[in-house]
């Protein structure tokens, strides 16, 4: 196994445990950070890529999910801020109102 | 413009004064219109005939407007002028003059004055088309027309479901005749490649035999005359037109529109000429229709009924001589019949407007001197439908008779038996009619005796003018002027001794028509009434006409009727139309219920879901890709 | 030897940094409390700066640590102070009802990526230029080709704020009332 197969399976493996850490922890600040968490692994996978195939249009996407991991979580956090003031919890079962 | 495209065009523009402008400007420019047009159209009809008298008799022909052209095919609305459409022609403008004139007097009260003369205008106006037409498609055009403009004046007093009904009930019955007229001309077209009449006898009497078979396009056609005509089986509308105003009985539903199936047979003769088959059934329908629309006038007691019935039983007299070969006596007959049975029809009108609307002949009696001009003149014409000579209809009626029974087309015994034992009942059921209504003591009651009037000028004089044309038009042979372009058939040597006594029988006929029904109906008309309880069965079946329209009803109407409510409206319409629709809805709705049921609001299974859906693709692209 | 180890250093050191990488997001899943799962998460992401600083991409890695750690986690980490004395949900188990299904889903994916990285990747990485590039091409990428891109996304930024100080006020509003 070389190097960039190693990274790939790093960057999927960040992905995987980010999603599933979505799926299974109940704590709202904990999801957004497995949030985070997987756009780091897709960063790797471009970075790898990008670093492999000596193109510069991976590190710029890159680049741009920066910008847009930050906003998203600048809106992120003032809406949690919001629920835990409606209703006590991070426990995100507690939010359900949109039930269909 | 050419004086056939204005003779045509003349009602038109009547038609369109009074019906767009009639309301507004008064009953004085509705009359001045309304009579005045059809009025100049007849002496532009007669100036015509002058003409055409002095270009020897040459056709004249006139093509109004190119209206299409398919290939080599030029389809024009042209116009024919020559000895065939003379006739039709001045009968049609002279004889339609004259109602419109009777209509100012008989109309003079209905508040649609201006319609009513608005669709008698169209009514002519297609009527002229009819005739005059030079293609099949004109006459075509004119022949629905005529339809229309017969389904409105049916119709005229809406108000009345009957009467609507009885509209309804023509055009119905006429568009099924059209269906064989249409078909007949599908199969002239394919086969010739025209609807120009002249070019279509000529190709039928040509030396290159059409492929079209004479006998189906004839038979076709016949089946079309037959609704336009009523004949057996599309007779059943003419009686139920009665619901329309009396003028209009007298002009379409007894001298006019319903010859023109007679017309249209004598005007294709060239194709007749070689379908025995097709004149067989004509001869043979047009005998069985005489006789038995004659016997079912012996029983009616409207007066309209009467003179309605009697029109189908002329008419079949007609088309026995069509189907004998004896295209000019059928013409002849429909010459002398629109005299006398226009005639009738306006004196019927007279007496209704005389008895305050009173139909009934039962309830009438004794009127000739109350209203001796009416009176007098429907004598005349009864005389003259029975075949009292010298009168018109012994003259036509007669020449029926012979070629019936000598003409090598066709003529046999029976079918001489036939239309002499129909002519005696024809005499029989008119006297009773003429009985019943002028003589005898009055049974009408108080009220309406003492309103009885004799009616006014407008009217009395057309009457009289009728009368006098009844009386006399016999004495102008149309066999013989038709004779150059509708030959008469050979009669049968063997037969013509026979002549005198054809001749002498008919006479005998019409007397003894009359002598019966003077007898019977004598005094209190005690001696009728004896014969009514005697044979009670066979006068209700007579009465109620053969319960044809109960048959049909049976027959016809009512597995149509269940049809169209269960097949069409519960299976088709119900079932499976709005069937899928509301499925489709209450599918969609159901679905949309099932579905919601995965909006759970818990982040956790869309994520999961994100999850199994990502498994999903990459599966699959491993698979695929 | 040693000088075995030296000559391999970097690689030895990009498996070591990955290994820590993996086993501090491995972490995330079962750490408890919300502020130890965001040092997890900041020693996950200081060490993929590693792996970028050794794969040669020195600015992606620098700006892994100024913007992931300084900035997004910074401000995570304000937010886990100020919520979590609120929470009153402690307690409760700190897995959901998928914890199960999750893990089978979490197999899953693993297997079929794996699949997939087998079966495609040395066939998407033939012909590879392999040629390293540096700050100067990606500056000149970015500022020739993607320069769009790049405001767009400022214009995302810029909507964001706004969005934050929406919803605080909102925030405020409800307090109030």
């Amino acid at each position: 196994m070389d190097k960039v197969q190693m990274l790939q399976v790093l960057a999927a493996s960040l992905f995987a445990l980010g999603l599933t850490g979505v799926i299974i922890r109940r704590n709202v600040l904990v999801m957004l950070m497995c949030m985070e968490l997987m756009l780091n692994g897709v960063n790797l996978s471009l970075v790898t890529f990008a670093h492999t195939m000596g193109s510069a249009v991976g590190a710029v996407l890159v680049f741009l999910i920066f910008v847009v991991a930050t906003a998203e979580i600048a809106i992120a956090i003032p809406v949690v801020l919001l629920l835990v003031r409606r209703k006590r919890s991070l426990d995100i079962e507690t939010y359900t109102d949109l039930k269909g | 413009m050419g004086a056939l495209t204005l003779i045509v065009v003349l009602p038109l523009l009547g038609f369109l004064a009074n019906g767009l402008l009639g309301n507004r400007l008064g009953k004085g420019f509705v009359t001045a219109v309304g009579c005045g047009l059809p009025a100049i159209a007849f002496a532009v009809t007669v100036k015509t005939v002058l003409a055409l008298h002095g270009a020897n008799w040459a056709p004249i022909s006139e093509t109004a407007y190119v209206w299409t052209m398919v290939g080599q095919d030029s389809f024009e609305v042209a116009f024919w002028f020559d000895r065939l459409t003379a006739v039709m022609a001045l009968i049609v403008t002279g004889v339609g003059t004259l109602i419109h004139v009777y209509s100012t007097g008989y109309m003079h009260e209905d508040k649609s004055y201006a319609r009513y003369f608005a669709y008698l205008n169209l009514f002519l106006f297609f009527m002229l088309s009819l005739v005059l037409g030079r293609s099949l498609l004109v006459l075509f055009v004119g022949w629905e027309g005529v339809g229309l403009a017969s389904y409105l004046l049916i119709g005229f007093w809406f108000g009345d479901v009957e009467k609507a009904a009885a509209g309804k009930k023509a055009f119905i019955a006429n568009r099924i005749g059209d269906a064989g007229f249409l078909l007949g001309m599908f199969v002239l077209y394919s086969a010739l490649g025209t609807l120009d009449m002249p070019r279509i006898n000529a190709a039928f009497n040509g030396p290159l035999v059409p492929a079209a078979s004479a006998s189906l396009v004839g038979i076709l056609l016949f089946i079309g005359a037959t609704g336009k005509s009523a004949q057996i089986p599309l007779y059943v509308w003419l009686p139920d037109a009665m619901a329309g105003p009396t003028p209009v009985s007298a002009l379409i539903h007894a001298a006019t529109m319903v010859t023109a199936g007679v017309y249209l047979v004598a005007r294709m003769s060239g194709i007749y000429l070689h379908a025995p088959e097709a004149s067989s059934v004509i001869a043979a329908v047009g005998a069985l229709t005489a006789l038995m629309a004659a016997t079912i006038a012996i029983a009616q007691d409207d007066i309209k009924k009467v003179l309605a019935y009697s029109t189908v039983s002329q008419l079949g007299f007609m088309f026995v001589a069509l189907g004998v070969g004896a295209y000019g006596v059928a013409v002849f007959h429909v010459y002398t019949h629109a005299f006398f049975k226009a005639c009738l029809f306006l004196g019927a009108g007279s007496v209704i407007h005389a008895m305050s609307g009173e139909q009934d002949i039962q309830k009438m009696g004794g009127l000739a001197r109350k209203i001796p001009v009416t009176f007098a003149t429907f004598a005349v014409a009864t005389a003259a439908i029975a075949g009292i000579p010298p009168l018109a209809g012994f003259f036509s009626k007669d020449e029926i008779l012979w070629y019936a029974l000598t003409s090598e087309r066709g003529g046999s015994v029976l079918l001489f038996a036939v239309m002499a034992f129909t002519a005696l009942l024809t005499a029989f059921y008119m006297f009773r009619l003429l009985w019943l209504t002028f003589f005898g003591k009055p049974r009408m009651g108080q009220e309406i005796a003492h309103h009885i009037h004799e009616s006014p000028p407008s009217m009395t004089v057309v009457l009289a003018i009728l009368a006098v044309a009844s009386a006399v038009g016999g004495f102008f042979s149309i066999p013989h002027f038709l004779e150059p372009m509708l030959p008469m058939p050979v009669s049968a040597e063997s037969m013509h001794h026979w002549h005198y006594w054809v001749l002498g029988g008919s006479i005998a006929i019409a007397v003894a028509g009359l002598a019966g029904a003077a007898w019977f109906f004598a005094g209190d008309a005690s001696r009728a009434g004896a014969v009514k309880a005697a044979f009670a069965g066979a006068y209700r079946v007579l009465s109620n006409k053969y319960y044809v329209d109960e048959l049909y009803a049976a027959v016809i109407a009512r597995p149509l009727l269940w049809i169209s409510d269960r097949v069409f409206l519960r299976l088709g319409d119900r079932l499976l139309l709005d069937g899928t629709l509301n499925g489709l809805a209450a599918l969609a709705q159901r679905a949309a219920g099932r579905l919601a049921r995965v909006q759970t609001g818990s982040l956790h299974k869309y994520a999961f879901m994100v999850l199994a859906g990502m498994v999903a693709s990459l599966v699959w692209m491993w698979r695929h890709g | 030897m040693i000088r075995d180890l030296l000559a391999n250093l970097d690689t030895l050191l990009l498996w070591g940094f990955a290994g820590c990488a993996f086993v501090s997001a491995a972490l995330m899943l079962v750490l408890r409390q919300p502020m130890r799962v965001a040092m997890a998460l900041v020693s996950c992401m200081v060490f993929l700066g590693g792996v970028y600083g050794l794969l040669g991409v020195h600015f992606i890695a620098a700006f892994q640590v100024l913007i992931y750690v300084g900035a997004v986690m910074v401000f995570m980490v304000y937010a886990i102070m100020l919520l979590d004395p609120r929470d009153e949900s402690a307690g409760t188990s700190k897995y959901s009802k998928l914890y199960w299904p999750g893990l089978v889903g979490l197999t899953a994916l693993a297997e079929a990526l794996a699949v997939g990285y087998w079966n495609d990747l040395p066939h998407a990485l033939r012909g590879a230029a392999g040629e390293p590039f540096d700050i100067l091409r990606f500056s000149e990428a970015f500022l020739s080709e993607y320069w769009l891109h790049f405001e767009l996304t400022s214009v995302l930024l810029v909507a964001a704020v706004v969005a934050a100080m929406a919803v605080i006020r909102e925030n405020r509003r409800h307090e109030r009332g």
